[in-house]
């Protein structure tokens, strides 16, 4: 047995990266007894779970089935389609003079490993599109680590995913929201994800806040909703903290309605 | 209350109307079942993904909880694989495996991936993870419910060398890399990659080959 082989069970239980992963899943795309072992053997790990069986909070289920409803199954697997990729595009209301304000794109690692797993399956009909050849190409030669890459108009939030100083911070929110920063300040940039918003009533908006020091610095406005993102345009790496409130639809300059959720940063 | 994988949902919420069910059904009728559900989740059917999230949450969660350790991530790492599943429902082919298989990697490997990103927010230090390296196999083994399922598992662990269980442990549950797994039990390397593959295999042949 090649000492490549070998990684296959390393390789389903998650325990490669860096460059024993790229180069596990270089062999695997060429040999058939690796793809066949990761099946059989992601299998038996599975079993694993019976061993630690724990039901989630009872709040997720309503929270996961409300998700759901913004997102579209992906049609079946037929090479053309792959590039029909629904990654959900989130209603942002940054606003249109930030430097930020590509759309956001979810970066979904995990779809875009499972397409480029998944290669292998497509037909050569895939090759007519475009975007999938030149998807197909990266995929084969492509590390791990280049990955986010290959989500078109996700660039930004791709860097932040991949930070190594990535913190993510969460709280609950007083109106039955729940905010969560992801923070990075080797980039400067932190990235709100709202979940659950409330609708801010009429004629009013969230707006969000970075704090320093005393002072609240306003930031970007967003509607609500069952998931919204904004990145934050204050100085991530400057700022003590963040915070979230209900502000006239227009953004006020210093907080006038109390504050939803704070994190310290 | 215990919500398994196989027991009919979550108390009043599995209740609906006109979808009567066998309460415990074997495995290859649950994956059966899972299999109807899944793809009917891919036809846009609410109802049937709901029923699939009663079937396999606790499981689902249950690993994420265990290698994350933090409810809050947990939870919000439970979401997004469970919104995944439900974006990738046409995409499931038994020849991927279970339904609860796909799951399960599909869950697992977001955990740990999730683990790495934000290792700064967890204590995974090494000075750390040397003094927890035997709870890990410890918690595992404690307060496992009596259950068939969960009987044969037990059964399939204990059939493997002390160090392919440490090493499979550390690595799936632990969501350690393997190298980590290397220092931690103070082997090379190319040892604990086989102990990993030797101890899947050894789970497998114990599980046998209905999966």
């Amino acid at each position: 047995m090649s000492e490549i082989h070998g990684a296959v069970g390393s390789y389903v239980v998650n325990a490669l990266e860096g460059s024993e992963l790229s180069e596990f899943e270089a062999h695997l795309a060429v040999c058939e007894t690796c793809r066949r072992e990761v099946v059989e053997f992601s299998e038996t790990a599975g079993h694993l779970s019976t061993l630690v069986e724990t039901p989630p909070p009872p709040a997720l289920r309503a929270s996961v089935l409300s998700a759901i409803k913004e997102v579209r199954p992906l049609p079946p697997e037929s090479g053309a389609d792959v590039h029909d990729e629904p990654a959900p595009r989130r209603l942002l209301t940054t606003p249109p003079d930030s430097p930020d304000a590509e759309p956001a794109v979810e970066v979904d690692e995990l779809a875009v490993r499972r397409l480029r797993r998944s290669q292998r399956y497509l037909g050569l009909a895939a090759a007519a599109a475009l975007v999938v050849a030149l998807g197909l190409g990266g995929w084969v030669v492509n590390l791990r680590q280049d990955r986010p890459a290959q989500v078109a108009g996700s660039t930004l939030e791709a860097q932040l995913l991949a930070a190594p100083d990535l913190k993510v911070v969460s709280t609950p929110m007083r109106n039955g929201g729940r905010a969560s920063f992801r923070v990075s300040e080797s980039l400067n940039k932190a990235l709100f994800i709202g979940q659950d918003l409330p609708a801010p009533g009429p004629g009013k908006a969230y707006q969000l806040w970075t704090i320093d020091g005393a002072a609240a610095v306003p930031d970007n406005l967003i509607n609500g909703g069952q998931r919204q993102q904004a990145w934050l345009s204050g100085d991530v790496r400057e700022a003590d903290g963040a915070a979230i409130t209900i502000e006239p639809a227009g953004g006020s300059e210093t907080p006038t309605a109390p504050i939803l959720a704070s994190v310290s940063l | 209350m215990n919500i398994s994988a196989v027991s009919p949902g979550t108390g009043g919420q599995s209740s609906r109307a006109g979808s009567p069910r066998p309460s415990t059904p074997g495995r290859a009728a649950e994956n059966d079942l899972l299999a109807e559900l899944v793809s009917r989740a891919a036809r846009g059917h609410e109802d049937a993904f709901a029923e699939m999230y009663d079937r396999t949450s606790s499981r689902i969660y249950g690993v994420i909880l265990r290698v994350l350790r933090s409810a809050d991530h947990a939870a919000e790492v439970t979401q997004e694989v469970y919104v995944e599943i439900w974006r990738q429902s046409s995409r499931y082919a038994p020849d991927k495996g279970s339904v609860l298989g796909w799951m399960t990697t599909m869950a697992h490997r977001r955990a740990v991936d999730r683990v790495r990103s934000v290792s700064s927010d967890v204590a995974r230090d090494e000075k750390y993870a040397l003094k927890s390296a035997d709870r890990e196999v410890d918690v595992v083994w404690d307060g496992v419910e009596q259950k068939l399922d969960v009987e044969r598992v037990r059964k399939g662990m204990a059939s493997l060398t002390a160090i392919q269980r440490e090493a499979l442990t550390l690595a799936y549950f632990g969501g350690y890399t393997q190298s980590q797994v290397a220092s931690l039990l103070k082997l090379p390397l190319g040892t604990v990659k086989t102990r990993i593959r030797d101890g899947l295999i050894g789970l497998r042949d114990a599980l046998g080959v209905e999966a």
